[in-house]
């Protein structure tokens, strides 16, 4: 019998009223993978995303992580399950530093019992602070306040605290958006250390096609709240389904 | 770095001025220090829910009350060492606090702050018309706190233990915002979304951190049973909580020295301003206008990057 997969969203909908946002999705996302979940604006990728991390509660379907259902989990007990999220929008701890925005990360492994979390932080938990800090290339910001940073140091900041978490499942939400190409070519090769080095698994949200082409094992496409593909890189570019998604009727037999 | 030690010199020169200060200073400049001193640990508990973990409470007053009649109720009925009624009244407010603080997981902002309002309105109500304990309209005497047969009956004699207890809540308010609880409120301030996404139990930390932030106002409270004797509800209005804000916004919202020194600037002003009765609302008005003109981050948190480095846990280690 082969282990489950790391991931598996079985049959699940979203409705917010009459609106279905997400309907009957199911996918799954193999160990120490980069799975990229993509498609046009509304599609539901978000909402999927915030159903994984617990944000948003399915109105039907299941959501496994290593076979343990966590369907009805609340959203503060995915960081000890190893469940690390970014945000779209961007959710740092603005008024704080780039050391505590990177600390508070550690908080599911340093601070989960009443004296880890009357004491500071172990010697240890500074040295994985200051070492991320530092592969994210932040070091020289180290003491500045997390709102004084531009938005790209924000993303990569946002990337280090999830990070803290010491994860085995990543969910990055447009982690490339409104990066300059250089930077998204160091996210590429992070992404891709994070895989191969660390064995994490990442599930991303991406409308960079150039990063999403170059770094996932395998694509789920959505529309209108529906799964209409799912494939290696080189499927996805020609399903004439997705060609159609994305730049609308006729285009694929252009 | 720098200002740890400007924070040590200024600890360092307030020790020196208060232990000379008894042996100089008269019995009124005696009772001005305790009340500072009852200022500054209800200051610091303000800090600690609205400055750390954001909540805005305005019911400060209500548990500070609370502090002072169950002090002054245990010292008149059966005379403990004093420590043992302050820690009663501070286990009773953050008991309440602690329930209350159930509020601040259904609403926030301004509907919090209105919500504790009224419940720090209802307290002053139970206070003035809970005749049989609290004595009503007509106050209530209280008999003076002891420490083993010392009775503590004026204020030089209360003096020490009034510093002692003060010392001690700000050495325990520092040690909670360097801790990574401290860190956890601040996240909760800054984004709750985030907070839950590092695994943070945003709502055990909401209600400790009204826990904690009542049983400071609780303590405030038995403290200033050692200097006083006698306890009217109308000095625990909201007026006082808004002393209290002022004294932590205009100190500098989020930072522990401003909390402290707001206390200490904004206690003296209002005190001196009691012999000036007619125009002292007035006054009182225009100089926080002028602070906040002026200095809108608060008078004492330093710049921001000094601040930044007096709550990283790393650079102060």
């Amino acid at each position: 019998m082969s282990a489950p997969p790391f991931l598996d969203i079985e049959g699940v909908t979203v409705r917010f009223g009459g609106l279905v946002a997400v309907n009957k999705l199911s996918f799954q996302v193999e160990r120490g993978t980069i799975h990229a979940l993509i498609g046009p604006n509304g599609a539901g990728k978000s909402t999927t995303f915030n159903c994984i991390s617990r944000y948003y509660q399915p109105t039907s379907g299941r959501i496994r992580i290593q076979g343990e259902d966590v369907s009805d989990y609340k959203p503060e007990r995915m960081a000890g399950l190893g469940v690390a999220r970014t945000f779209q929008n961007l959710e740092l701890f603005s008024d704080l530093t780039v050391y505590e925005n990177v600390l508070l990360g550690c908080h599911a492994h340093s601070a989960n019992t009443l004296k880890g979390l009357l004491s500071r932080p172990s010697g240890e938990t500074r040295d994985l602070v200051d070492s991320l800090i530092e592969r994210v290339g932040l070091m020289h910001d180290r003491d500045t306040r997390a709102s004084e940073l531009d938005f790209g140091h924000q993303k990569l900041l946002e990337l280090a605290r999830a990070l803290a978490l010491k994860p085995r499942l990543l969910l990055l939400d447009e982690p490339a958006a409104g990066l300059r190409n250089h930077d998204i070519e160091g996210l590429n090769r992070l992404l891709t250390e994070l895989t191969q080095r660390d064995g994490i698994t990442v599930l991303l949200v991406e409308h960079v096609m150039q990063l999403v082409m170059a770094v996932s094992h395998r694509i789920t496409v959505m529309s209108f709240g529906e799964k209409i593909a799912e494939g290696t890189p080189q499927e996805i570019g020609q399903d004439p389904l997705v060609i159609e998604a994305y730049l609308g009727k006729g285009a694929a037999h252009a | 770095m720098k200002s740890i030690s400007h924070d040590r010199w200024a600890l360092l020169v307030s020790a020196v001025i208060l232990l000379v200060l008894p042996l100089v200073a008269s019995g009124y400049v005696l009772y001005i220090v305790n009340l500072l001193m009852v200022f500054v640990v209800l200051s610091l508990g303000m800090h600690v829910v609205i400055g750390e973990a954001g909540q805005f409470a305005l019911s400060h007053t209500a548990f500070y009350g609370i502090g002072i009649y169950t002090a002054g109720l245990i010292n008149t009925a059966c005379h403990p060492p004093f420590f043992i009624s302050i820690l009663a009244g501070g286990l009773l407010s953050a008991v309440l606090g602690y329930v209350i603080g159930l509020l601040a997981l259904r609403m926030r902002d301004i509907y919090l702050a209105l919500a504790t309002f009224a419940f720090g309105e209802a307290m002053q109500w139970v206070f003035l018309n809970w005749d049989k304990v609290t004595g009503g309209s007509n106050g209530m005497r209280m008999q003076p706190a002891e420490l083993f047969g010392l009775k503590l009956t004026n204020d030089l004699q209360a003096y020490p233990f009034v510093i002692g207890v003060a010392a001690l809540m700000l050495w325990l308010t520092v040690i909670l915002s360097r801790s990574q609880y401290g860190s956890c409120l601040r996240a909760v301030r800054e984004s709750e979304v985030a907070a839950m996404a590092m695994g943070i139990n945003v709502k055990a930390m909401k209600q400790s951190a009204f826990a904690i932030s009542a049983a400071f106002a609780g303590i405030a409270g038995g403290m200033y049973t050692l200097f006083t004797s006698f306890i009217h509800p109308e000095s625990l209005g909201f007026q006082t909580t808004i002393l209290v804000l002022t004294m932590v916004v205009v100190g500098g919202i989020g930072s522990v020295r401003g909390a402290v020194l707001g206390a200490i600037v904004f206690g003296l002003i209002s005190e001196l301003l009691r012999q000036a009765l007619s125009v002292q609302e007035i006054i009182y008005g225009v100089i926080l206008m002028g602070f906040m003109m002026f200095k809108p981050k608060g008078l004492f948190a330093g710049n921001q990057k000094r601040a930044a480095t007096v709550i990283t846990p790393a650079a102060s280690a």
